[in-house]
């Protein structure tokens, strides 16, 4: 007979050692994933970077006339692809080439093709129309249709559109269509009217593109 | 020398363990090696690139083409340097090698792929290896993608857009995971450098890890037996062993494949990037991914555009199409070993045409995955004029269903013609060797 009978102490070894790695393995675990913070950079919104806005005047993106100031004489059924110039804080002239998204297509056709849903105020006479140029499914630049002038075919994954009907996706995966961007005549130059009229590729909703204008406004004027 | 080994390293026991390993003695084999042997050379001619590689995308003058005074010709220093490394002796060389020999490595792992799996080598026990295996072909694709974004000439630069735009379709974390991978919005001012460490560091330790487990759990099982083992030594293990027998094949093989590869590296070009330009607004006609992704660019192609909302996330066409449906046919290919619930530890490489409904399933999966890559040339085929945009989508969509289920039958058929015949012969030999002691008994 025994007067001591052996007790459990509160916490086995095993125990111990099991919550011990779990704990180590959390707070491991954690202290690696906080260094992820750093992966994402912080956006910080240039003239460079922003998005076509009224008075910007659309120059040719072609490497050989880069810069130059697009004319109607340019123009035809065939896109001619543009970026938007605007101004900087000094109120010198700076291309608005650096977020691929400003990048612009400009088709000009015979008067009475381009129509609704297109918006033809933000068009030149019924005849000249400016989109934004990248692909709404995977962000790639949209090209001409080789086989029919006139409309765009995305080399991507086969996207098609229409720019003579608000750039209307005619076959293949774009979720949405192409963003017209509204323009005007200003003496022989092509100038912007605003921003892009619907959310250009990266925006999931059309809310997020109102806020991002608005944003944008807020920190360029 | 071997005694001096011996005292310090115990080599005879590693002999033992290791050395000695058996190999089977059947071309077949040799399909795991070339891959290896390609990860062997792709790591070596890597590191001679990096050296001359500049991991950057600030804009630098092009010294070869320097522009004029009030124009001058910038691009990216990424760009300038591939250029750089083209121009320096065997520079061009070197990239071809690298870029063939990742193709190859794709190339035969895959191959290896099928001999496992027709062959029934993903059973039980070596179910572990299959996944494994699955992961190293995962991380090699991958491997190869940020592989061909680091000249960043336009072709480059249009590829990783379209991988940039498939991240961030991911729902509710795409914007966040998009940025955070490719150094913040699309072509942000780290991307390179990135992608560069992606490349050079991150997944090629990845590789190795996985390659060091593959090897020593293959080592650990032992390979599968050929069938002719079967005969000769039943439950034995059966083949060369490494040292010192193996040894100088694989020293042969290797030599020979990389002779071979250079030969062709020296006459076949690839990627010319000055063809491409450096990146531009301008897009590619008719780009294309490596072949091992066409079939993800053929469904891309050819799934239709829709677009909705569920809690705050947007579900897309492109997430559908190159995030849920690859995920679904590389969930198949990981759930391949589960397929066989056999509790007996398999030794036997297995004649395909004993498993019908197995091969035939292969042959299947082969067809459909060949049939989205043909899918993948839909612009081509419309522009040459074997299909229009009104019927492309609907003649490629009826393709990529009735063309893997013809195969299915078809092999199913063809499986049951030769086992039929493999019986007639059975029969008939019986037959003659009845009649052969028959007429032996009669005499």
């Amino acid at each position: 007979m025994t007067r001591y009978k052996k007790q459990d102490p509160e916490l086995t070894r095993r125990k111990f050692i099991n919550a011990a790695m779990g704990g180590a393995a959390a707070i491991g675990t954690l202290s690696l994933i906080s260094t992820l913070g750093g992966a994402k950079p912080v956006f910080r919104l240039t003239p460079a970077l922003a998005p076509p806005m009224e008075g910007d005047v659309l120059v040719h993106a072609d490497p050989s006339r880069y810069g130059e100031p697009v004319k109607v004489s340019d123009l035809g059924l065939q896109l001619v692809r543009a970026w938007p110039q605007g101004k900087d804080k000094n109120g010198s002239p700076v291309i608005r080439d650096q977020d691929p998204t400003s990048v612009l297509a400009i088709f000009k056709y015979p008067a009475g093709q381009i129509q609704a849903p297109t918006n033809m105020e933000g068009t030149i006479d019924g005849q000249i129309v400016a989109y934004g140029d990248r692909c709404q499914h995977a962000g790639c630049n949209v090209g001409n249709n080789d086989q029919k002038p006139g409309l765009m075919n995305c080399p991507c994954h086969s996207g098609q559109y229409d720019p003579k009907l608000g750039g209307k996706v005619i076959g293949g995966p774009p979720p949405a269509p192409l963003a017209q961007l509204p323009i005007k005549l200003d003496g022989d130059k092509i100038v912007a009217t605003g921003f892009f009229l619907s959310k250009p590729y990266g925006f999931n909703t059309e809310d997020d593109w109102t806020k991002y204008t608005a944003q944008v406004k807020e920190l360029l004027s | 020398m071997n005694q001096w080994l011996d005292e310090r390293l115990h080599i005879s026991r590693l002999n033992d363990k290791f050395l000695r390993k058996a190999f089977p003695v059947h071309h077949s084999f040799f399909l795991g090696e070339i891959t290896l042997f390609s990860l062997i050379v792709l790591i070596i001619t890597g590191i001679l690139l990096a050296l001359s590689y500049e991991p950057s995308n600030s804009l630098v003058v092009n010294s070869f083409d320097p522009g004029t005074a009030d124009k001058v010709n910038y691009i990216p220093a990424a760009y300038h340097s591939a250029l750089k490394i083209n121009a320096m002796p065997f520079g061009d060389m070197l990239r071809r090698v690298h870029h063939w020999m990742a193709n190859i490595m794709v190339a035969a792992a895959v191959i290896h792929m099928m001999r496992i799996y027709f062959t029934g080598a993903f059973k039980k026990p070596r179910e572990i290896n299959w996944w494994i295996g699955m992961l190293l072909l995962i991380f090699a694709a991958l491997t190869a993608v940020t592989g061909y974004i680091l000249p960043y000439d336009n072709y480059a630069y249009q590829t990783v857009g379209v991988v940039y735009a498939i991240t961030k379709s991911v729902p509710w974390v795409g914007d966040w995971a998009s940025q955070a991978a490719f150094a913040g919005q699309f072509p942000g001012a780290g991307i390179i450098p990135r992608i560069y460490g992606y490349h050079i560091m991150l997944l090629p330790g990845i590789l190795l890890a996985l390659t060091g487990a593959h090897l020593l759990i293959m080592i650990k099982q032992k390979h599968t037996q050929p069938q002719y083992a079967k005969r000769l030594a039943y439950k034995k293990i059966v083949g060369v062993p490494l040292l010192t027998q193996q040894t100088p094949i694989m020293l042969l093989l290797a030599l020979l494949f990389t002779g071979i590869v250079l030969l062709f590296a020296a006459f076949i070009p690839v990627h010319p990037v000055e063809v491409f330009g450096a990146p531009s607004s301008t897009p590619i006609p008719n780009i294309k991914p490596d072949w091992y992704l066409l079939w993800v660019f053929g469904a891309l192609a050819i799934i239709p555009s829709f677009d909705f909302q569920i809690l705050g996330g947007t579900i897309g066409a492109e997430f559908v199409g190159a995030m849920v449906f690859p995920g679904i046919v590389i969930g198949l290919m990981f759930a391949v070993p589960m397929l066989d619930i056999s509790k007996e530890n398999n030794y036997y490489a297995e004649n395909p045409t004993d498993h019908p409904v197995r091969l035939a399933a292969g042959t299947a999966f082969m067809a459909f995955m060949l049939t989205l890559s043909l899918a993948g040339y839909k612009p081509d085929l419309i522009q040459g004029g074997v299909l229009t945009t009104a019927n492309a989508n609907a003649v490629l969509w009826i393709l990529v269903f009735v063309v893997p289920a013809l195969t299915y039958f078809a092999t199913v058929g063809i499986v049951r013609l030769i086992r039929a015949l493999r019986e007639a012969d059975e029969r008939d030999a019986a037959a003659h060797s009845a009649q052969l002691s028959h007429s032996a008994a009669d005499d």
